[in-house]
């Protein structure tokens, strides 16, 4: 339970933490909220050689309105995301995800850009993210790029970015017809399973759907099928509750530990895709 | 100057008490929600009643937690697998209802103070309390009994027509 010995430094702006990663050659590792690399740290999974803290980067966190959308700092913690007015009014999936999350202390000092970085298969913030479409802004040495929340998580503990990149925030169009729920893990409050799931729809039409799924298998995805399944259906209950039956039926690698069976887990992901998307469509009215 | 005395009791004190709990159980998930805790304990004389009722409170989380939500797991090789905090689920505030607690006072006569014991009042009553109230509510699916704790996934495949 004890770390082994590491540097430890506090960047002040991006630019100066992409130089501290270079300079770490391959051994430093970002640390903001601490709340998924410290206990790794204190099991020995992770034995970084440098800390370079990017909490305290100015303008690295914060949500704000932008002409695209709603652009949320990679170093905004979660409690800040859950009670934001904005997000609350504009695109209340989020707060709720953001509320959901761990206990008070996690979401006090948890950020999400470290979130999505770690990306835990039970972590909250990425199948909201999928359902958002967002897009995860990054910067690295030879610049920044834009990654789609979809082609971002792509395995266990694994997402496109390399290790001299940051996530610098992201960016999504705010859906208000979209809402998150989840089945609790009742000790760490991490999903057994989670979907997020937004609608786009007019005139009483659903045109689409995005719904993301995390805590089932190795990496959070969108439920394809039932996206199709709504598509063009009518706005209304017995749509959702047809389409949701069908909910995680093509997934392959179902997860099995000590808080769920894989055949739990199979059985709970069509209820809970249920029940986001009928709170999703209680925010249509 | 030095004085020593010494207090045996004729026999030991027996406190008492009632406990009732109401527990909702998701159809579809299995999950618990503890809706309403209600104990009425005697012990006796209280004579720091405040103690008493954090002594309770205290009680009553370790006996629910244990109905509802602790558990040590161990792999079939023996390998501890609630080894930490995210696996074992230590009960918090947000897992309980606000406790509702009554007293009745019946005074031993066995000792000058008329008080009795309540270390374990709150633990013994409160955990067949909720395992009760779960038997009680699964009764429609014929459950006589269920071994704690009371996991979702356990509760489900009882709903779901498995064995109990």
């Amino acid at each position: 339970v004890i770390s082994t010995t590491f540097e430890y430094s506090r960047a002040t702006s991006l630019d100066d933490a992409l130089a501290r990663l270079r300079a770490a050659n391959g051994g430093g590792k970002l640390v903001a909220g601490g709340h998924s690399l410290i206990p790794l740290m204190k099991l020995r999974l992770s034995e970084p050689g440098t800390l370079i803290d990017i909490a305290r980067i100015p303008g690295l966190s914060g949500i704000r309105e932008t002409a695209g959308g709603i652009e949320i700092g990679a170093g905004t913690v979660h409690h800040d995301v859950a009670t934001s007015a904005l997000l609350q009014q504009a695109c209340p999936m989020v707060a709720e995800a953001a509320a959901a999350i761990g206990d008070p202390q996690v979401r006090n000092r948890g950020t999400l850009g470290g979130s999505l970085a770690h990306a835990d298969p039970a972590a909250d913030y990425p199948a909201v993210m999928l359902a958002l479409d967002a897009d995860i802004h990054l910067m690295g040495p030879t610049g920044s790029r834009v990654v789609k929340a979809r082609d971002f998580f792509r395995g266990l503990f694994t997402v496109d970015l390399a290790a001299d990149e940051i996530i610098v925030s992201v960016q999504f169009r705010p859906v208000k017809c979209a809402a998150y729920a989840k089945l609790y893990q009742r000790a760490s409050h991490f999903a057994i399973v989670g979907v997020a799931a937004a609608l786009d729809a007019e005139n009483g039409t659903i045109r689409s759907a995005r719904i993301g799924l995390t805590g089932a298998s190795s990496h959070a995805t969108r439920l394809t099928d039932v996206e199709e399944a709504l598509a063009g259906k009518p706005l209304s209950a017995s749509s959702i509750e047809e389409a949701a039956r069908l909910a995680g039926a093509s997934l392959q690698d179902i997860n099995s530990d000590i808080h769920a069976s894989e055949e739990y887990r199979r059985a709970m992901i069509p209820v809970f895709a249920g029940r986001a998307l009928k709170r999703a469509l209680e925010r249509a009215a | 100057l030095s004085d020593e005395a010494f207090f045996e009791p004729a026999n030991n004190t027996y406190p008492f008490g009632c406990h009732i709990a109401m527990l909702e159980i998701d159809r579809e998930t299995g999950e618990t929600t503890l809706l309403k805790f209600v104990a009425v304990d005697d012990a006796g004389n209280l004579i720091n009643p405040l103690i008493v009722e954090g002594q309770i409170h205290g009680g009553l989380a370790q006996g629910i937690g244990q109905a509802l939500i602790e558990e040590v797991v161990y792999s079939d090789e023996g390998q501890l697998l609630t080894g930490s905090f995210m696996d074992y689920a230590l009960p918090r505030a947000i897992d309980f209802p606000h406790f509702e607690l009554e007293a009745t006072v019946t005074p031993t006569p066995l000792n000058p103070l008329g008080a009795k014991g309540v270390g374990e009042a709150g633990t013994l009553g409160s955990t067949p309390t909720v395992v009760a109230a779960a038997v009680d509510a699964l009764s429609e699916f014929g459950v006589k009994h269920i071994d704690m704790m009371l996991r979702p996934e356990k509760l489900w495949r009882i709903i779901q027509g498995g064995a109990s």
